[in-house]
């Protein structure tokens, strides 16, 4: 409930924004970020002492109401995104001095944030189902901030696949509200026992399929690249951690909290999502070494990782729900740094393509070093946190067994040494081939974005080396 | 202890970076005591661990796995030899690099490597090892680069590839063991059933391991890196990373496929190829250190020879298990010292072309005593240590070639007998080459004459004679040195029962003999015959056509199977689009059919929905005149147009002011204008909220982090 509050901050913050009139960039840059801040002490502070309380906003019946309560896994989430935004706010400030309708970006960009706090701390599938939708809505102009042609076109494209992802989510979600009153998000599922198994498992594949759209399952995977357009605060926060995470925390909620494990454990349902995601791990590797645009390349490397998540949930174990949930949280963290720095490239010089970006470490070198670690992180190279969670995956795939994790665990592995391959062919050129047509003058990021960036690889470097225990917290949820 | 020994070369590679360019003698000084302390403290553990009390530590809870460390004999001796190679290397660095580049990141990458390689021969089992075995691939990777030309460029790219490639199959072998014993500790390994499951995980396991050691067929990188790495890193490739990917064969082949008939004949197999091509690419090699580094190729072969014959005598394999390891140690030695000969060639010359280099040596004693006591150690001459090591595996190798009594056992020994005559014919091509053939070019041969005493410092002289003292050492007195390390290291092959033999009987030095008779019949009749011509020198015999890399990998792995997953995503991608497309125009169509009942509501609405507009529109237009600036989306021109300018003016001014003391800071130098713009920014940020900002910085990473552990899940 205190998350619910916490989270009008940001909602009324940013909406609020062209209303009261501020007159200068930096005026606005302060309120702006004062928001963000205040509403992350907030998130903090709530999950260490505020006691957990339901609040229900309003009822439809007894099966549809917008209920607000904070569980583990949602309060992950809050922590996830209450200390990843103002950075990325931060880092906004710096890149959109020179953007036109700055104003509107950053009403946007704030509202966003409470938006996401709300699907947090969503208490059932079809509060979680609003705020998904809300979402989606409240981004679209931030995906369509440039104006142009590609801009609008990616947000129709944006809009066709999230809309038409979430009505499958829909139908999932009347299915289930209906069938368990109200379907409440309890662990071990929510769907009584006397339910129809058939019509149940339809519903499960529809809702993995439809949330699964926003964490862009294959064949729902195109917006993701196209959306790369948008500047890159939005690629990098939305379009890496809030957005498309909310995908994977909706499919989490739907296969821990709404279905149960045992529902489709063993069936054709299980089989579906696991060969879909499985398949997409591996086919956003392959068009990610394909890609010469930077942004677009991390955008299809984004897929693919989405993709480790989903399909450690489609396990439907213990073990492969921890481990999805802790690649989700370790991935927002490199892949954050990662866009982080493709955007700082591309403002300081201009450059979109890898193979202009030869040599560049000797004019940006805080960038590229910051890129590096959470390439390497990306790769999986021992002990940084892309090789934990995704060790974790696969040992929790062969656990299971069966022909369909083994394929995917065959798909993880050649998608990390894919990994390898497309971080590496920017990473080598740039930092050992000499520089290509471009300027000798040092490009490197400015202070608000350094600061930024150096505060998320902190964190990174924490949480690597941290993580036993942040594996053992995640397997407390 | 343990966490001492791995940790202090990362801490000496972060004061290195710190240090940087702008403290060079620092830097140096750094790198220098940093190893001397890593070796003073590795010393320690050795002497513990030899007293019987190895150090064991474990640390639970790092990639949500738990650590374990063991420094017993075999560990903490390998451990003493990388820190000692360490050091010796880092004495020659000081005058190799005097006119490189990037010789803080050459250091910083240096220390890391040792860091990857310390914790990589301190673990105990297979999940610690692989992790710090990965460090140390991605760590040396800028070794290989660090010339940064075109040819090292593309070595490196293959060195990186062997290694991601080796690395992730390897990972897939423990998964796929793990699942099967539900442990990776070396002392489990043994425990595992002999299932075609646990067979399978082993040998995708060994793939790593094999590439890294440079095995065939996955040595392609060997060859190609050693030459193109500076020298010190060169030594330290050859001597050191090599003998990482060694141990993990030692662990899996003694562990999981303890007694396999299959699998010793299989890595009999392996070991007597490499050997034999390493040794043959070697005398075709007209390189220096690609001979060198073919012969490092050859050289594990025999380690592996050894290996294997230990695997098929089962439990009486403690003499050719000794031999194996005697053997790695040998090498290590050997190569550290042939390599940093070579580099001191190199540093002088600028060149590693035989051609060119005929001559070199002559006049430089120094330079010819280090060189001949190492081509001595490699070619098996009795008295040097490279007799005792490949004695004993020769000894183990024909025993079971009198067990099994089959022909084609027997040629194996054969075939072991000619790649060592191979190692005296191609060492002593060099040999002969550098010190006793005249340059036919009058001015090089003058050139390299008249270099006198001052081609090597003092310290380099330091180095290369320490590294030379252990050939003749460890050769003349075997059983003090080489036995008690074998002895050492037995127990952790799980073998014990070695006696040692009778290195100076006749039998022994009889195939010692044999070997060099080979070798000089090559050189004489091979070599000198075939392979060089009077006016030309030395030939390039080699059929390109017979490049592993370039005729198979590269067009298979970097064209042939990205193009056929491509082809297949490029099919497979419109999908999804039609999907989204299909979706939007079923909901056109049912919107189209409710459009006709909504119709008359929906212009209701239009009309309703117009009128308060306008109403709306009268507000804003009332608010927007009160409140002058404050539609911000409208005055967003506007505010670009003055404030902005405003803004820039103070910005100005701030920059000047800063101009203005950066001058009277620095009164003599003038500040460059370009350093101004980019100050600009910076101070008007370092006025205002850079403190803030760090501050609060501070306070969210803390917060989360602190969040994260204490929040009750």
């Amino acid at each position: 409930m205190y998350i619910a509050l916490t989270a009008l901050l940001p909602l009324l913050g940013g909406a609020l924004m062209p209303v009261i009139g501020l007159k200068t960039e930096r005026a606005r840059d302060i309120y702006t970020e004062a928001v963000t801040v205040l509403a992350s002490i907030g998130v903090f502070a709530v999950l260490l002492f505020a006691p957990a309380k339901e609040l229900t906003l309003f009822k439809l019946n007894q099966n549809f109401a917008c209920v607000f309560r904070m569980d583990g896994m949602g309060r992950l989430f809050a922590l996830l995104v209450a200390a990843l935004w103002p950075f990325a706010s931060l880092y906004a400030f710096e890149y959109m001095r020179h953007a036109e309708r700055t104003g509107n970006f950053f009403a946007f960009y704030t509202i966003a944030y409470g938006v996401t706090l709300l699907i947090a701390c969503a208490g059932n599938l079809f509060t979680l189902y609003i705020f998904y939708e809300c979402l989606t809505v409240v981004t679209l102009p931030l995906v369509e901030h440039e104006w142009n042609k590609e801009a609008f076109r990616a947000g129709r494209a944006y809009l066709m696949y999230l809309i038409g992802g979430a009505t499958l989510g829909f139908a999932a979600m009347i299915i289930t509200s209906c069938a368990s009153g109200g379907a409440a998000f309890t662990p071990g599922g929510a769907v009584p026992g006397g339910a129809d198994a058939g019509l149940m498992r339809l519903a499960f594949v529809l809702a993995f399929m439809g949330f699964g759209a926003k964490a862009a399952l294959f064949p729902l995977c195109g917006w993701l690249p196209k959306a790369s357009v948008a500047p890159t605060p939005v690629t990098a926060l939305l379009h890496a951690v809030a957005v498309v995470n909310a995908g994977v925390f909706s499919v989490a909620r739907c296969a821990g909290y709404v279905f149960g494990f045992e529902l489709a454990q063993g069936t054709w349902a299980q089989c579906v999502p696991m060969a879909l995601s499985a398949f997409t791990v591996l086919y956003g590797a392959v068009r990610a070494v394909r890609e010469i645009h930077l942004k677009r390349r991390l955008a299809w490397s984004t897929v693919s990782n989405l993709s480790y998540m989903l399909f450690a949930l489609s396990l439907l174990t213990k073990d492969g729900f921890a481990a999805g949930i802790t690649h989700m949280v370790f991935h927002s963290l490199m892949k954050i740094v990662l866009f982080f720095c493709a955007g700082a490239i591309m403002v300081k010089t201009g450059k979109k393509d890898i193979h202009e970006m030869r040599g560049l470490a000797k004019r940006m070198p805080f960038t590229l070093a910051a890129f590096a670690v959470a390439g390497l992180a990306l790769t999986g190279v021992p002990p940084l946190a892309g090789f934990t969670s995704k060790y974790l995956i696969i040992t929790a795939a062969l656990q299971r067994g069966g022909l369909w994790a083994v394929a995917g665990c065959v798909s993880l592995i050649i998608s990390a040494v894919l990994t390898a391959v497309y971080i590496f062919t920017f990473l080598v050129p740039a930092f050992y081939a000499p520089e290509t047509g471009g300027g000798e003058e040092r490009a490197d990021m400015g202070m608000p974005m350094k600061i930024s960036t150096a505060a998320i690889c902190l964190m990174l470097i924490a949480v690597s080396l941290l993580s036993g225990d942040a594996v053992r917290l995640i397997r407390g949820l | 202890m343990i966490y001492a020994l791995i940790l202090w070369p990362l801490m000496v590679s972060l004061a290195v970076k710190l240090a940087g360019k702008q403290h060079k003698t620092a830097r140096d000084a750094c790198v220098l005591a940093g190893c001397l302390v890593q070796t003073l403290l590795s010393a320690w553990t050795l002497w513990r661990a030899y007293n019987g009390e190895p150090v064991v530590s474990s640390l639970p809870g790092i990639c949500g796995m738990t650590l374990t460390f063991r420094a017993d004999g075999f560990r903490s001796l390998y451990v003493f030899v990388a820190s000692f190679m360490w050091l010796e290397t880092a004495l020659l660095s000081r005058q190799y690099f005097a006119h490189y580049h990037n010789r803080t990141r050459y250091y910083f990458f240096n220390l890391l490597t040792l860091c990857g390689v310390t914790g990589m021969f301190l673990a105990d089992d297979l999940f610690t090892a692989f992790i710090f075995f990965e460090i140390m691939s991605m760590a040396s990777y800028p070794w290989v680069a660090h010339e940064e030309t075109p040819e090292a460029m593309r070595a490196a790219a293959t060195y990186l590839g062997v290694a991601v490639l080796g690395g992730m199959v390897t990972l897939m072998g423990m998964l796929l063991l793990y699942r099967q014993t539900g442990s990776l500790a070396y002392e489990a390994l043994g425990g595992a059933p002999h299932s075609l499951k646990v067979y399978t995980a082993g040998g995708l396991i060994l793939f790593g391991f094999f590439a890294k050691a440079g095995a065939f067929p996955l040595h392609i990188w060997l060859p190609k890196a050693h030459p193109v790495a500076p020298a010190p890193a060169s030594a330290l490739l050859s001597g050191m990373l090599t003998k990482a990917g060694v141990l993990g064969i030692l662990a899996v082949s003694f562990g999981i496929f303890r007694g396999s008939y299959v699998y010793g004949c299989i890595l009999l197999f392996i070991a007597l190829v490499t050997m034999l091509l390493g040794a043959v690419l070697g005398v075709f090699s007209g390189n220096l250190k690609r001979t060198l580094a073919c012969s490092s190729m050859s050289q594990i072969g025999y380690i592996l020879t050894g290996v294997a014959a230990a695997v098929l005598l089962k439990d009486e394999g403690a003499l050719p298990a000794a031999g194996a390891v005697t053997h790695m140690l040998n090498h290590s030695v050997l190569k550290l010292l042939l390599f940093m000969t070579a580099g001191a060639v190199y540093m002088n010359a600028h060149t590693l072309d035989l051609n060119r280099l005929r001559g070199y040596g002559r006049k430089k004693p120094f330079l010819h005593a280090c060189w001949l006591l190492g081509a001595l150690g490699l070619a098996g001459v009795p008295g040097f240590n490279g007799y005792a090591s490949k004695t004993m595996i020769h000894e183990g190798l024909v025993e079971w070639v009198n067990e099994s009594g089959s022909f084609a056992f027997r040629l194996c020994e054969w075939v072991f007998l000619f790649a060592a005559g191979l190692t005296a014919a191609y060492m002593l091509k060099t040999y002969i080459c550098l010190f006793w053939q005249k340059n036919p070019d009058e001015t090089l041969s003058q050139k390299y004459d008249s270099e006198g005493r001052g081609y090597l410092s003092v310290r380099s002289r330091i180095a290369l004679a320490v590294s030379a003292l252990p050939i003749p050492a460890l050769g003349l007195w075997p059983d003090r040195f080489l036995g008690r390390a074998a002895r050492m290291s037995l127990p952790f092959l799980g073998l014990e029962g070695f006696h040692g033999i009778e290195l100076f009987s006749l039998e022994n030095l009889k195939g010692g003999l044999i070997t060099l008779t080979i070798g000089t019949l090559v050189y004489l009749l091979f070599v000198r015959k075939k392979l060089y011509k009077t006016p030309e020198g030395y030939l390039d015999r080699w059929p390109a056509k017979l490049d592993l890399e370039e005729s198979l990998y590269r067009p298979l792995f970097c064209r042939l199977l990205p193009d056929m997953l491509y082809a297949v995503c490029a099919f497979l991608a419109p999908l999804g689009d039609c999907a989204a497309k299909a979706f939007a125009r079923a909901l056109q169509a049912a919107a189209g059919f409710i459009e006709g009942l909504g119709d008359l509501a929906a212009r209701a609405g239009a009309a309703l929905l117009a009128l308060a507009s306008r109403l709306l529109d009268g507000v804003t237009d009332g608010l927007v005149l009160i409140v002058k600036e404050s539609a911000f989306v409208d005055h967003a021109s506007d505010m670009r147009g003055e404030d902005a300018g405003g803004a820039d003016m103070r910005l100005r001014k701030i920059g000047l002011r800063h101009q203005r003391r950066l001058s009277r800071l620095r009164p003599h130098v003038r500040p460059d204008p370009r350093e101004v713009t980019d100050l600009r920014y910076g101070s008007y940020f370092t006025n205002t909220v850079t403190f803030g900002l760090i501050v609060c910085t501070l306070g969210i990473v803390f917060a989360f982090v602190y969040v994260f552990l204490r929040m009750e899940m």
